[in-house]
């Protein structure tokens, strides 16, 4: 395989017949680069998905509450369930090895003031580890902590816009801004990276916000991140248990999705992948079609080929050439030629890949790649490409008979 | 040398069946040189074709060298075709792409012959024919008369018992033919023995031996005085 005077031979049947062998080749160059374009785009989609969900913690989990829509242990459908602290320290007591952080969530709107500027914004009051689970970017003072929450201190986190809309060209940090009539320190200020309506709100801890409304200890929502060790089939297995857990408690239906609702990031991040693995698969199959075709024209050229040099190889025979070695003569050829065109079509995808691939960067789709996992399979591909559209034509060319390849004279 | 006993071949033409050699009988001792004459359809190709392993006997006995050439398969015969016989035709069946030194080179290599020694041989059997400075050049820019000369050298370079010359001079004019004679006839003079298949016959005076054929059996039978070539050059 590695001898000279084959590789001479290639050589030399490669340099008579230039354009030949550039169409063959490229027919199977162009069939990898549209696969690696393909399974590069599917890459790409991948990416932005992933992209998209990056803003939170990828390991979170909500708890949300609802109205119940089926009748279950003795009570009536369209119940409204309702969460409180209690059901947040069962959830944290529960699961000290799967949680990582957890809060809970309470959703209420203010009207802010600040000297004459006022404005409406939503609030969050949440606990301290929701920094972590919301992933806030503190850009000026820093987040509320333990001891304010236990304290019920009247402190807040105000995103960017607000602080523009309040404080103008004023530094808000230890200002005081009233809300909703009572006067609150600003502690911090946060950003979100991609989304201006999230820096409209303001982060205030729980416990400050339930003694305000009433004395209450009712949570709307309850916000965790399980262990990062977890796998996907760990996390969905864990996201189960707490789901069976709070309806059990709450007296829901477990078939109920409407009474209390378990919503796991992994549990989209599954839907997702199981979307790009079908992509990912319609990606190969129609870059292998096309590839058959590249190989069809390449096994239709070496035929060709074939007949063209069938007197050649009766004098090589006459000679002594022994069948094998004609056919490995025809079969190294084949499959130089296929893998060095598939290497170009890889090369020019890789290429184009590499020069505008880190530019793309839009929600869907951003930076499109090819991993070497890739390039590994396209070139097995090759090869087998090549040995297979040479293997019928070199069974056919040695079988000539040498008698016949030099009757006609 | 060669051992031929009542060997009979017959080619299937559609629905007829073509009786193209008769029994022949016949026999070649070391360092013959004999010629094949016969009219076209005389089955003298064929002949030569079965010696050279390229077609094989319906029936009949086959001994070259003392070895029974019978059942072979591709690679048995190709084996054989490389370590017995060298071939010359017509048209000089020279891998165009090769140069002069390549295209003899060619039989060694099927002899597994390294390529130092492949180099050395092949220039040594070109330099015999003449042609040593010529070792270079492509077939295309090689007369007709080289490019026999070339194929001869590329017969004799795999050193084989027989060899076989299939109308090696039907393709060039009378001076060149003589040419390639006086060639054929010095490889002989060194011991060699070589079958000639012609329809010339000035060019079958230049053998030692002439065996006639018609319709598939062989007719005559001669020894004859040898009319050397080298007088025509």
């Amino acid at each position: 395989m590695f001898d000279r005077d084959i590789w001479q031979e290639i050589f030399n049947t490669i340099k008579k017949n230039k354009l030949r062998t550039f169409l063959t080749g490229f027919s199977v160059g162009w069939a990898i680069f549209i696969l690696v374009m393909l399974l590069a785009s599917v890459n790409g989609m991948q990416n932005g998905f992933t992209g998209q969900f990056n803003d939170d913690a990828t390991n979170s989990i909500f708890i949300r509450p609802g109205t119940t829509s089926k009748a279950y242990a003795g009570f009536e459908a369209g119940r409204r369930i309702q969460l409180t602290n209690e059901d947040f320290e069962y959830v944290r007591q529960s699961f000290p090895e799967d949680i990582e952080y957890i809060s809970g969530r309470y959703f209420t709107n203010t009207t802010a003031r600040y000297k004459s500027e006022t404005g409406s914004y939503p609030v969050q009051a949440v606990h301290p580890e929701f920094q972590i689970i919301e992933k806030t970017i503190i850009t000026d003072g820093r987040y509320f902590n333990e001891v304010d929450f236990t304290n019920k201190a009247k402190v807040a986190i105000i995103g960017r816009k607000v602080a523009e809309d309040l404080f103008k060209n004023e530094n808000p940090i230890g200002k005081f801004a009233e809300l909703n009539g009572l006067t609150f320190r600003i502690i911090g200020i946060f950003i979100d990276e991609g989304d201006d309506n999230a820096e409209r709100r303001i982060y205030a801890p729980l416990s400050t916000y339930q003694r305000i409304y009433g004395n209450t200890n009712n949570i709307n929502q309850i916000a965790l991140t399980y262990n990062p060790t977890y796998d996907l089939s760990k996390a969905l297995e864990f996201s189960g248990r707490l789901e069976d857990l709070m309806k059990r408690r709450q007296k829901v239906s477990p078939e109920d999705q409407s009474g209390i609702n378990v919503w796991n990031y992994a549990q989209a991040f599954d839907d997702i992948s199981s979307f790009t693995t079908v992509l990912k698969v319609i990606g190969i199959v129609v870059g292998s079609l096309i590839l058959i075709a590249g190989i069809v024209g390449i096994g239709n050229i070496m035929v060709f080929t074939i007949k063209e040099r069938t007197k050649e190889f009766g004098v090589r025979k006459a000679l002594g050439a022994r069948p094998r070695q004609i056919v490995n003569l025809v079969l190294l050829e084949s499959t130089f030629i296929t893998t060095l065109s598939g290497f170009i079509g890889l090369l020019f995808a890789w290429l184009i890949l590499s020069l505008i691939g880190p530019s793309i960067e839009t929600p869907a789709f951003s930076n499109p790649s090819v991993r070497i996992s890739t390039v590994i399979t396209a070139t097995i591909i090759l090869v087998i490409a090549g040995v297979l559209a040479g293997l019928l034509p070199a069974i056919k060319a040695a079988n000539v008979k040498p008698i016949v390849a030099l009757s006609d004279k | 040398m060669i051992e031929i006993k009542n060997l009979h071949k017959s080619y299937k033409m559609g629905s007829n069946s073509l009786h193209v050699l008769k029994g022949i009988n016949f026999s070649v001792e070391e360092g013959e040189l004999v010629a094949i004459m016969g009219s076209s359809g005389s089955g003298k190709s064929t002949l030569l074709n079965i010696l050279g392993m390229l077609d094989g006997a319906d029936s009949g006995e086959y001994n070259l060298d003392n070895v029974p050439i019978k059942d072979l398969n591709e690679t048995k015969a190709a084996q054989y075709r490389n370590k017995f016989l060298g071939f010359v035709f017509q048209s000089f069946n020279l891998i165009n792409y090769k140069n002069a030194m390549e295209n003899v080179a060619l039989p060694l290599y099927y002899q597994k012959v390294n390529r130092k020694e492949r180099q050395e041989k092949s220039l040594k059997y070109l330099d015999q024919v003449g042609l040593k400075e010529w070792a270079t050049h492509l077939p295309s820019e090689l007369s007709g008369g080289q490019k026999q000369r070339v194929a001869i050298a590329r017969a004799m370079a795999a050193e084989p018992k027989v060899l076989l010359a299939d109308e090696p001079t039907g393709a060039l004019d009378s001076k060149t033919s003589y040419e390639v004679m006086d060639l054929i006839q010095k490889i002989n003079d060194e011991g060699n023995t070589i079958l000639v298949v012609t329809h010339e016959p000035d060019i079958a005076e230049m053998c030692k031996r002439i065996v006639h054929l018609k319709d598939g059996v062989i007719v005559e039978d001669k020894k004859v005085e040898q009319v050397r070539a080298e007088q025509y050059v």
